[in-house]
């Protein structure tokens, strides 16, 4: 079973149980068996491509999956676009990553137009029920890493896009170990109301399918779908803490929602005691699991076995079956427990490089140990804790981005000096932004206002702008996030 | 009617979700013309409930109500009633 590929398991299903239930959206459902047969007429478009990279521009939902599927069925390279991502964002990607192919759901192409297809040579699309339009065509060979399947983008936002490389080898193994961890079988049906096209969601779509069991894939953008999707017998959620957040929001309905539900489980971010506290409450019966990991583990790293969560949720847990983690000083020698070092791990799930980014992949994985860039302390019993990261990188609505290249942006495009992020706390997000601005004669607030809705996604979207006369330097005269916060707080304190 | 739609597209201007100049048809989609997203949504729901002196009950936070200027429109007509 170890060489499977990730698309044959659906066959084997769709021989196995046949009538079992895959995916569900809305009120519709499709089998095992009718999956297969989807996958294979998408993929057989793609049958004059070999091992080329394809970006798919789809909204989450059983389309989405089924064009991830055909992709690899078909023996070429996925690349998801991030659709929440502005349009600019997306052509960073594009060119960052040379993508001669795309195939776009009918939805997705009639929304970015004809002119946003232009730059590619081959143009697929494919409508709801399963006509695939070849609109044009151009095979070119393309030079990859044999083993790549997937390229999934951890920022993109700002700045240079950083595509994680994937083989079907750290598909599989790592959602072997989440199905061992979470002990998914054929019954269970997962919730997947987060984005498919990052790390999590992505791990929630290859766990559930290899298990054999169905997702009933929607979006947490409106409350009473969401809620509904939930009371359809959904037996496993997911979702980052700001999902938790914003569901706890109508705590009646969650109570009512979560009844049958046998496992929260959680990653994308740290879970707090309240979020912990208000689950407990409404839901006794509901089993919280966190889970910690990185797009270059594939997802999962770690996880903090549910009976452990009240003594130890202070910390991410320890290593998830098939992982190895431990805490390595700036030689990349072990330390002792209660030392802090940098996280770094090993295991079938760590990436085969960055696309493009040989220099990038060298300083990340070093003699096969993922460094992972967040500083950390080994605990008694495998158990670890994180205390930050090494570099300046931040927590955004359980993103992690780049405060330096944000800034960078908009210094570029507005009428400003200077332009300091300020990580501030926010009810739903956990984390949001402000911003610190030294300006000129020609700043406007609103003008950065409006550049970064227009050029950010949602939460990047600053919570307030503030006039600084002086740069936010340390003591020893240097910028980090440490002396910006520190500004903040002396200015908020002024106000 | 009118009333309660310009206000709504002017919070939506005011606080950048769109560009002033923009025109956004009645029945136009506000998630998937990419507009506001689920935060967005939460943070304008306060502002209606706040505004108009409504509550909302979870079960009315639908597409239908909530995805066109004229669902908001609609429901908020419905409720402040």
């Amino acid at each position: 079973m170890r060489g499977m590929k990730i698309d044959a398991y659906i066959t084997e299903h769709a021989r196995k149980t046949p009538h079992q239930t895959a995916l569900e959206e809305g009120k519709k459902s499709i089998s095992y068996s009718r999956l297969d047969e989807d996958i294979s007429i998408i993929a057989s478009s793609l049958t004059d491509f070999e091992h080329c990279r394809f970006a798919i521009l789809a909204e989450s939902g059983t389309q989405y999956i089924k064009i991830l599927m055909a992709v690899y069925r078909s023996g070429n390279i996925a690349i998801p676009l991030p659709i929440e991502l502005p349009g600019l964002s997306l052509e960073r990607i594009l060119d960052a990553a040379c993508i001669n192919n795309i195939i776009a759901t009918r939805k997705q192409y009639l929304r970015f137009g004809d002119g946003f297809f232009e730059r590619f040579g081959t143009v697929i699309v494919v409508s709801d029920d399963n006509v695939v339009e070849t609109r044009s065509k151009r095979v070119i060979l393309e030079r990859n890493n044999p083993e790549l399947k997937l390229v999934l983008y951890t920022s993109g936002t700002t700045g240079t896009p950083k595509g994680v490389m994937l083989s079907n080898k750290n598909l599989v193994s790592n959602a072997r170990s989440i199905i061992e961890v979470l002990s998914i079988t054929p019954e269970d049906k997962a919730a997947l109301v987060i984005s498919p096209h990052h790390a999590f969601g992505n791990s929630i779509i290859n766990s559930h399918l290899i298990a054999g069991g169905s997702i009933h894939t929607g979006t947490m953008n409106f409350i009473d779908p969401v809620f509904n999707l939930i009371e359809s017998g959904v037996s496993i959620f997911y979702g980052v803490p700001s999902t938790y957040r914003i569901l706890l929001r109508y705590p009646e309905r969650f109570k009512k929602a979560f009844t049958n539900v046998r496992t929260a489980a959680s990653a994308g971010g740290a879970m707090d005691r309240a979020i912990v506290r208000s689950i407990r409450e409404l839901s006794p019966g509901t089993q919280i699991l966190p889970m910690y990991g990185q797009t270059e583990a594939t997802a999962r790293l770690a996880y903090l076995p549910a009976e452990y969560v009240d003594e130890f949720i202070d910390t991410i847990g320890k290593a998830i079956p098939g992982v190895t983690l431990d805490v390595f000083d700036s030689e990349n020698r072990p330390v002792e427990p209660d030392v802090t070092g940098e996280l770094v791990a090993r295991g079938d799930n760590i990436l085969l490089g960055y696309l493009n980014d040989e220099d990038a992949t060298e300083k990340r994985v070093i003699n096969g140990w993922l460094h992972t860039g967040d500083l950390a302390q080994k605990l008694p019993g495998g158990y670890i804790r994180l205390l930050g990261r090494k570099d300046d990188l931040i927590k955004i609505g359980d993103h992690r981005v780049n405060p330096r290249e944000i800034e960078k942006e908009i210094e570029k495009n507005s009428e400003v000096s200077s332009v300091f992020v300020v990580p501030v706390t926010h009810e739903l997000m956990g984390n949001a932004i402000s911003l610190m601005v030294i300006p000129n004669q020609g700043t406007e607030i609103d003008a950065i206002f409006a550049f970064c809705r227009k050029n950010l996604p949602g939460y990047l979207y600053p919570r307030e702008i503030l006039f600084i006369d002086h740069l936010p330097l340390s003591e020893n005269g240097k910028i980090s996030n440490r002396s910006i916060i520190e500004e903040y707080q002396h200015v908020k304190a002024s106000m | 009617m009118e009333h309660i739609k310009n206000g709504i597209l002017d919070y939506l201007k005011d606080n950048s979700f769109m560009e002033r100049g923009a025109v956004l048809k009645d029945s136009d989609s506000l998630t998937q013309n990419g507009i506001i997203d689920s935060i967005g949504l939460l943070e304008l729901i306060d502002y209606i409930c706040e505004t108009y002196s409504i509550e909302i009950p979870e079960d009315m936070l639908t597409p239908e109500n909530f995805d066109s200027l004229q669902g908001i429109t609609d429901l908020i007509t419905r409720l402040a009633k």
